[in-house]
C-alpha cells in the first residue's frame, strides 16, 4: 500500500499569527469567503497548572475514510493513492452534501462559484517537490507535512485524534 | 501558481511592518504574482507573517491614490482633482517659501508615522529647510528607547538571540505578532525552542505569557516599580555582577540607595504581583547567564516612559548582560554613512534648533530632535510660541494614532496648509489640501532597515510602477531641489543610496546584487573603549539628565489616571483601560482595507473578564461602548479570563475604509478619542502620553441608539 500524506498543526506551538491563512489564500487565489485553513482563538485554559492561550486550526485532514466523499452524489470527490482528497470542480454541482458530510466541519463553499472547495494539500506544489504554502510560511514551525507516520511522530497523534472526535 | 518561463524571482526585503524579513517576489510579465519568505535569509529563514504575504493586495488595491490630488471642495469634503507632479510640487514649494518668508521655517512642521526607512530623507529635507519641528511617534515609541539608552549606556541594547540566551525576559511586548523594532519574533521562538527560560511581564495573557516559566501579571502602568523590585532582590541578595559594577558602572551607591526605596512588600502593593513571584523572577533573570530583556513599546506610553527604559537597562547592566553573547548587545552596523550624518542635523542652524516646539520642556526629547504632538496642536490653536502654518505628513494617520484624537482632528482641520503623502485617502489625508501618492515597498529601490539596530541592511527593490506613485525618498529629493537644496541631493534617489553606501565601497547596484550586508560583530566593546557616555561607564546616575535638570536616578511615578491617583473618578470610571494590544494582521492603522487581512479580523475587539461582562449584561461578541472623560467609542467584546477583572483591553488603530464618506468612521472605534494628552501627565523628559493606562466605564450598545 502506498504511504499517505498528511498535514497536521501542532497546536501547542501555534502562536495564532494567521500567516498560514494568507499563504493559503495567495497560493490558491481564494477570495474573501472560503477559508481552507483557519486559526481560531480558544478561550484561555489551565494546562500544566497554568493559564495558557492556545489556538486551534481547522483544515481538511484528508481522512482515511472521507465523510465528504461518502456523501457526494456526483462523485466529484476522490481520494488519491497518496491520500490526498480532491474535489473536481467540473463534477461538483454545489449541492453542499459534503459540507454536512464532513465530520469536522471544514468543507468550504464558494458562494460566487457555487462550488465546494477545501485544502488540496497544495498538490501543485507537492508535485513540484515543495511543501504546502502554509507550512513554508509558518513562523512557529508548527505545521507538519509529510507521510502520515512521520507527521504523527512530530505533531503528536493524540491531539489529532481529539480533533477527529469533534 | 504557474511556473511559466516568463516568471522571474526577485529577492527583496519586506516592509509590511518596519521590515525584518527577506522575501522572494515572483514577477510575471511585469506583474507581481506571489510573495514568499526567502529560505536563505538569516532572520526569517523562509517564514513570513500575514501582512507581508498579503502585500499583493496592497500594491494592486483599487483604492490606492495613483496621482497627486488637489483639494477642490471645502476642507474634508472629499472633493479632489488629479494634478501633475509638477503642479503639486510647485504649489507646495511656493507655499513653503511663503511661510518661511513670512513666519520663519519653524512654522512648517514635517511628520511621519511608524519607521519606514525614509526618516533620514525627511530629516535631511527638514534640516535643510531650516525647521526643527519633525512630528513623529518618537516621544513614546522607540525614539524614547533610543534617548533613554543613549544617556544610560550610549546605545540601544538588542537581544542577541543567535547566541543562546539562557533566559529571556519579555517585558510589555508581543514580539511574536508584532514588528521588529529590533529583532523579529521568530528569533525569540528559536531561542525558546533551544531551551531559554522565559519570564513574561504583561497585564494580559499572551501566547508567550502562557508558555512562560514565570508570568508577572502586573497592574497596568506599574512596570517601573516592578523592575525596581527585581533590582532590590538582585542587589540585596548580591546576585549582581560585582566585577562589572566595579569596572563599568557610574553612580552605584546612589542607585543602591534609590533601589532601597522599593522593598518587595511595597512593590507587591503597587504592582499586585506577589513578592515571592517577583523574587523568583529576579533570581531567574540574574542567575541565568547570559540573559536578555525583550522590551516593547507598551512600557513607553505612560508617564514613566524614560525611567522604565532606564531601570530595565540598569538591570541588563548590573547583571553583566550588556554586550555579551546571548545578552543585550550593541550590534555593529555595516560601514555606511550613519543615519544622523545623512539626516544632516548639522545643517540646521543653531538658532533654529533652539526653536523646537516644547524643546525647553521636554529636554531629553529635544536632544534627539523629537517633539511631542500636543506642542504642535497648541501652536496651531494659539499661535504660541509661534504659529504653525504648514504641515507635511508622510505615512502617518495622527487622527487615529495620537492621544486625544478629537483635538488632533480639530488641529488638522484648522492648519492653513496640509500636505499628506500616503497610499490611501485616510481620515488624516482627507483633511489635506494636497495629497501625494506614495509607493509601496515593491515600487522603489531602498536600503532596508537602515534605521534599525540588529546589525544589517538589506536591499529592497523596485518590481513594479503603479500609476504615478513615488517613493517618499523621491518626494523629499524633488521638493528639496525646488527649495534651494539642489547641492544636497543627487540627480536621483539611486545617487543618494550610492552616497549612503559609499563607505562600504559598494554602489547601490552592487549592494542590491549582494542582497544584504552585515556588520562585523564584536562583543564586550566596553573593555576596549568604555561605554559612549560622558563617564565612559553605564550611568545608573545619569550625568546628562542631571545637567538637563532632571532626577539623575530613575524613579516610579503613579500614572496620572489610575485607581490610586484618581480614586475620585472610580465611581464613574471604575475600570483600568489599556490599549494597543497587537493584532497580527494589522500594523497600527494600516491594512483595514486589505481583503485577506480584514477577513481574518473584521472588527475592533475589546477584551473584558467574563465576571465583569456578566455584571453589565455583555455577551461575547456584543458591541459595547468604552467611555472616558474625553469621549466614547465602540468595539466588540471578547470575554477572556486572560485579563484581570478590573482591566479592560481595547485595540488601537481602527478606522473603516469601507465607509466611503471622507471621515471614514474615524470616530467610531478610535480608542485615542479616550486617551489624554494633558501635558501635566506626560513623561517630563520625553513628552510621552498615557496611551496605555487610563480609567473607563463600559456598557452595552443598545441597538436603537446605534
Amino acid at each position: 500500500m502506498t504511504e499517505e500524506y498528511a498535514l497536521i498543526v501542532k497546536t501547542a506551538d501555534c502562536i495564532g499569527c494567521t500567516a498560514c491563512e494568507v499563504a493559503c489564500k495567495q497560493e490558491h487565489d481564494i477570495p474573501v469567503g472560503p477559508r481552507w485553513i483557519k486559526v481560531n482563538t480558544d478561550p484561555p485554559k489551565e494546562i500544566d497548572g497554568r493559564l495558557q492561550l492556545r489556538y486551534s486550526v481547522s483544515h481538511c485532514l484528508h481522512c482515511t475514510n472521507p465523510g465528504c466523499l461518502a456523501v457526494c452524489p456526483s462523485n466529484a470527490i476522490i481520494k488519491r493513492n497518496d491520500g490526498i482528497v480532491l474535489i473536481d470542480p467540473a463534477l461538483c454541482t454545489g449541492c453542499q452534501a459534503c459540507v454536512d458530510g464532513c465530520p469536522i466541519g471544514v468543507m468550504q463553499f464558494d458562494k460566487n462559484k457555487a462550488l465546494a472547495e477545501k485544502c488540496d494539500l497544495c498538490v501543485a506544489r507537492h508535485d513540484r517537490g515543495l511543501n504546502p504554502a502554509c507550512a513554508d510560511a509558518c513562523p512557529a514551525g508548527c505545521i507538519y507535512y509529510g507521510y502520515t507516520y512521520e507527521v504523527f511522530d512530530k505533531a503528536g497523534k493524540p491531539e489529532l485524534l481529539s480533533i477527529y472526535k469533534k | 501558481m504557474n511556473n511559466s518561463s516568463q516568471e522571474r524571482i526577485v529577492k527583496s526585503y519586506c516592509r509590511g511592518c518596519h521590515g525584518g524579513c527577506g522575501v522572494l517576489v515572483h514577477v510575471n510579465d511585469g506583474r507581481i504574482v506571489s510573495i514568499e519568505g526567502d529560505p536563505k535569509f538569516p532572520t526569517n529563514r523562509g517564514s513570513m507573517c500575514s501582512k507581508g504575504l498579503a502585500a499583493m493586495q496592497l500594491v494592486y488595491h483599487p483604492d490606492r491614490i495613483t496621482h497627486p490630488l488637489k483639494r477642490v471642495g471645502k476642507k474634508g469634503e472629499g472633493k479632489w482633482q488629479p494634478v501633475s507632479w509638477d503642479e503639486a510640487l510647485d504649489t507646495i514649494a511656493g507655499k513653503l517659501r511663503q511661510v518661511k518668508a513670512e513666519n520663519g521655517a519653524e512654522s512648517i512642521v514635517l511628520g511621519y508615522g511608524t519607521g519606514r526607512n525614509y526618516e533620514q530623507f525627511l530629516y535631511r529635507f527638514a534640516n535643510l529647510l531650516g525647521t526643527p519641528n519633525v512630528l513623529t511617534a518618537g516621544h513614546e515609541c522607540y525614539g524614547s528607547r533610543i534617548a533613554a539608552t543613549a544617556v544610560t549606556c550610549g546605545k540601544l541594547p538588542v537581544s542577541d538571540y543567535d547566541n543562546n540566551p539562557a533566559c529571556v525576559m519579555v517585558w510589555g511586548n508581543n514580539v511574536l505578532w508584532t514588528n521588529g523594532d529590533e529583532e523579529i519574533g521568530v528569533k525569540l521562538s528559536r531561542a525558546i525552542s533551544n531551551g531559554a527560560k522565559l519570564i513574561v511581564v504583561d497585564p494580559r495573557l499572551t501566547f508567550l505569557a502562557g508558555k512562560a516559566d514565570i508570568w508577572l501579571q502586573l497592574r497596568p502602568g506599574t512596570d517601573t516599580a516592578l523592575a525596581f523590585g527585581m533590582a532590590n532582590v538582585i542587589i540585596n541578595e548580591k546576585l549582581y555582577d560585582k566585577q562589572f559594577v566595579d569596572d563599568y558602572v557610574y553612580g552605584w551607591d546612589r542607585f543602591v540607595e534609590r533601589v532601597q526605596v522599593y522593598p518587595l512588600d511595597k512593590v507587591e502593593k503597587i504592582t499586585g504581583v506577589p513578592a515571592e513571584t517577583i523574587r523568583k523572577a529576579a533570581r531567574l533573570y540574574a542567575q541565568s547567564k547570559p540573559a536578555c530583556i525583550q522590551w516593547g513599546v507598551a512600557i513607553e506610553q505612560n508617564i514613566n516612559c524614560i525611567d522604565n527604559n532606564r531601570i530595565l537597562t540598569d538591570l541588563m547592566a548590573i547583571t553583566g548582560n550588556l554586550d555579551v553573547p546571548g545578552g543585550s548587545v550593541f550590534y555593529v552596523p555595516p560601514k555606511i554613512r550613519t543615519i544622523s550624518e545623512f539626516a544632516g542635523h548639522r545643517y540646521l542652524p543653531k538658532e533654529q534648533a533652539q526653536k523646537r516646539l516644547g524643546g525647553d520642556t521636554y529636554r531629553l526629547a529635544n536632544r534627539i530632535a523629537v517633539l511631542t504632538p500636543k506642542a504642535v496642536w497648541d501652536a496651531i490653536f494659539t499661535g504660541k510660541p509661534y504659529p504653525v502654518k504648514a504641515m507635511l505628513l508622510h505615512g502617518t494617520n495622527p487622527v487615529i494614532t495620537r492621544a486625544n484624537a478629537k483635538e488632533v482632528y480639530r488641529a488638522l482641520q484648522l492648519v492653513d496648509f496640509l500636505v499628506v503623502t500616503d497610499l490611501f485617502l485616510t481620515p488624516t489625508a482627507e483633511l489635506a489640501d494636497i495629497v501625494l501618492p506614495a509607493a509601496t515597498w515593491l515600487e522603489f529601490d531602498d536600503i532596508g532597515d537602515y534605521l534599525f539596530r540588529h546589525g544589517y541592511i538589506s536591499a529592497r527593490k523596485k518590481m513594479v510602477q503603479i500609476g504615478e506613485c513615488w517613493s517618499d525618498h523621491k518626494i523629499f529629493s524633488e521638493l528639496g531641489k525646488r527649495l534651494g537644496q539642489e547641492d544636497f541631493w543627487r540627480k536621483d534617489v539611486e545617487g543618494d543610496l550610492d552616497y549612503i553606501l559609499e563607505p562600504s565601497g559598494l554602489t547601490w547596484k552592487q549592494f542590491s546584487e549582494i542582497g544584504y550586508l552585515q556588520g562585523e560583530m564584536e562583543y564586550r566593546k566596553h573593555e576596549k573603549k568604555g561605554f559612549s557616555t560622558p563617564t565612559k561607564k553605564v550611568e545608573l546616575h545619569s550625568t546628562i539628565l542631571e545637567e538637563l535638570g532632571y532626577d539623575p536616578l530613575p524613579r516610579y511615578q503613579e500614572t496620572p489616571e489610575s485607581p490610586i491617583s484618581r480614586p475620585d473618578m472610580l465611581e464613574l470610571y471604575p475600570y483600568i483601560l489599556i490599549t494597543g494590544a497587537r493584532i497580527p494582521v494589522f500594523f497600527h492603522t494600516e491594512y483595514r482595507m486589505i481583503p485577506w487581512l480584514r477577513e481574518i479580523h473584521p472588527d475592533p475587539i475589546v477584551e473584558i473578564h467574563p465576571d465583569v461582562a456578566k455584571q453589565h449584561g455583555i455577551k461575547d461578541g456584543d458591541w459595547i461602548f468604552i467611555e472616558s472623560p474625553r469621549g466614547k467609542v465602540k468595539q466588540r467584546a471578547r470575554l477572556t479570563t486572560g485579563i484581570n477583572p478590573g482591566v479592560v483591553a481595547a485595540q488601537h488603530g481602527w478606522w473603516f475604509p469601507e465607509i466611503t464618506s471622507p471621515a471614514h468612521g474615524w470616530d467610531i472605534s478610535n480608542i485615542n478619542i479616550l486617551t489624554d494628552n494633558d501635558p501635566a501627565g506626560n513623561d517630563p523628559m520625553m513628552g510621552a502620553t498615557n496611551l496605555r493606562v487610563l480609567l473607563c466605564r463600559i456598557y452595552p450598545v443598545v441597538e436603537d441608539l446605534q
